[in-house]
């Protein structure tokens, strides 16, 4: 995981301003939503928005990632199946008294680069049916666990690849 | 229009116990740690997707309908993270050994 606490240099400082602001209005609504509004808790709100913004300047570079919201749209209306099958999969494995696993590892050959969005996708898969990434080998491929191994984790991550990058690259 | 609501609530609340159940059963019959992140994370989130389903009926405007989803993203987000942190820190500790 490529982390770097550094603050992003401010060679494009208007670009970093536009984008601090976005994700502090973003933050802002969430707060609203998550605790409601009251004048007391203003000072809270305050540190916490403050916070968050500049966690995720940090974490997160804007201009990271190019954002496609068609494709976000498409992944997310994608996402309650997969959650809905990958739940039934594991909830009938685990209820199953012959408990029905063939735990395992697979090589998975990602197209997305080493990086952030690689890392979003790792994410993203360990919520889906069977698969969870758990690193990067010497060569570059992913190790990804799998509960069945004798599913077909590979031609279900690279269909899963392809949406996740129609959402979301490194810029 | 209400028994049809609170009908919905019982049945969508009692899967998603029933998930949560069986995430439970699985991170106690299931043989090792990865396998254990596996019931963990897929079923427990699909439980708690079917609670806040079963809930948004009884939401009293939509603003707590949208805590509610919230809260679930929120959830999500967090479980698949400390997913691939535990995972890795797992990969870790094997190849150590």
């Amino acid at each position: 995981m490529a982390t770097s606490w550094r603050m992003p240099m401010a060679t494009d400082s208007r670009n970093l301003l536009a984008g601090a602001t976005t994700r502090a209005a973003g933050f802002c609504v969430l707060w609203l939503v998550l605790a409601g509004y009251s004048l007391g808790d203003l000072p809270a709100a305050a540190v916490a928005v403050a916070g968050a913004t500049f966690v995720s300047l940090c974490l997160l570079p804007p201009g990271r990632w190019r954002v496609s919201p068609l494709g976000v749209a498409r992944l997310a209306l994608r996402f309650p199946g997969q959650a809905v099958m990958a739940g039934v999969d594991v909830a009938r494995r685990a209820l199953d008294p012959r408990l029905p696993l063939r735990p395992g590892f697979v090589t998975y050959a990602p197209r997305l680069p080493p990086g952030s969005a690689r890392d979003g996708f790792c994410a993203l898969a360990s919520l889906m049916p069977g698969t969870l990434p758990v690193g990067t080998n010497e060569d570059g491929t992913l190790l990804v666990h799998c509960l069945d191994i004798g599913q077909p984790a590979a031609a279900q991550l690279a269909a899963e690849e392809a949406v996740f990058m129609r959402a979301v690259r490194d810029g | 229009m209400r028994v049809l609501f609170d009908s919905f609530t019982v049945l969508a609340v009692s899967a998603g116990a029933v998930f949560f159940l069986a995430g439970t059963v699985g991170l106690l019959r299931f043989p090792d740690s990865l396998s254990r992140l596996h019931a963990l994370t897929k079923a427990d989130n699909l439980g708690l997707g079917l609670v806040v389903l079963g809930l948004l009926p009884q939401a009293t405007g939509p603003l707590v309908a949208l805590k509610l989803i919230t809260v679930w993203l929120l959830a999500q987000l967090a479980g698949a993270i400390v997913t691939q942190l535990v995972a890795r820190a797992v990969r870790r500790e094997n190849q150590e050994a």
